[in-house]
């Protein structure tokens, strides 16, 4: 007599399903600290970042940075959700911060370039205070999209898989 | 100095909650009394469905205005913009998936429209503080 078809079935975990709320509440907290870092160190903590992106290892920290917290926050998330981590998030996660912090280093030089062609008054403040920004929009953009890119990646092949049945 | 930023976005954030949280919450509570009903609804009954989502969606439209005012380059703009518009995007999304969930009858969490909205509302929000704190700042360097 043959066993039943589910007690042959191998017993398979789960896909992680990221949440874009998940990743949304760590880049939260990561705004609350560098908001309460700006507001109680309002030279301390802007001086620190333009010295660190003139030595050139601003980009290097923040890749590091991001990669780090992208790969704790999905590890998490798995944890949480007693799945399996897949190899397309795993590219996603290891390649895209690296790419998004790349990306906007070129951009935040090309800013640098446009405010110094500009002439303006009080320059080096200025590009400090563009450094600033772009340090604070390059975190959040770098562990946001590899979660936004997952998350439609996972929908596009749940709706595949849905109109394929 | 620090203090008095502090201060001053205490006083903005204290707005945004007051006006886009405490005062739909109370409102609901004058319904009840003025019609003598039994309602005492949480904050977390009266945005069940995602409603925290389209006061982040909001919140984020009036931050992008600002952003587009400022002193900072095209680039920088344009960046903050795309990344308040996409956060806020999502957190309105929310409400919108809650809404046609529960328009057609499909299955529909109040515990997590409430956990999700809730959380992307506080990203928009966290967004929108740190890019007003910035904005002051690249004001104040402007004008000196």
């Amino acid at each position: 007599m043959s066993a039943p078809a589910p007690a042959l079935a191998k017993a398979q975990r789960r896909i992680v399903t990221v949440r874009l709320a998940d990743a949304g509440v760590t880049i939260a907290y990561l705004s609350v600290a560098f908001g309460l870092l700006l507001a109680f160190f309002p030279v301390w903590f802007p001086r620190i970042i333009v010295n660190t992106w003139q030595k050139g290892d601003l980009m290097l920290a923040m890749m590091v940075f991001t990669l780090s917290l992208d790969a704790c926050l999905y590890i998490r998330v798995a944890y949480l959700q007693s799945a399996k981590p897949t190899v397309l998030a795993a590219m996603c996660l290891g390649s895209l911060p690296i790419l998004v912090v790349a990306g906007l280093s070129f951009l935040l030089q090309g800013v640098v370039a446009h405010t110094i062609s500009g002439d303006l008054p009080n320059l080096l403040a200025r590009i400090g205070e563009e450094v600033l920004a772009h340090t604070y929009l390059g975190l959040v953009s770098a562990v946001f999209l590899p979660f936004l890119v997952i998350r439609l990646l996972q929908q596009l092949k749940a709706s595949k898989f849905r109109s394929r049945n | 100095m620090g203090d008095w930023l502090l201060l001053k976005w205490l006083l903005w954030i204290s707005l945004y909650l007051m006006l886009g949280v405490l005062v739909p919450w109370a409102t609901s509570l004058a319904w009840a009394h003025q019609h003598g009903c039994d309602l005492r609804p949480r904050p977390r009954q009266l945005f069940q469905r995602g409603e925290l989502g389209l006061v982040g969606l909001i919140l984020g439209i009036s931050v992008i205005w600002d952003l587009l005012q400022s002193q900072y380059m095209v680039h920088t703009r344009a960046l903050g913009s795309v990344l308040l518009a996409v956060s806020g995007i999502m957190a309105g999304a929310v409400w919108v998936e809650s809404y046609c969930r529960h328009s057609t009858g499909t299955a529909c969490s109040h515990e997590r429209v409430w956990r999700d909205s809730r959380r992307l509302a506080f990203l928009v929000f966290s967004m929108a503080a740190v890019i007003e704190i910035l904005l002051d700042r690249s004001a104040r360097v402007a004008v000196r």
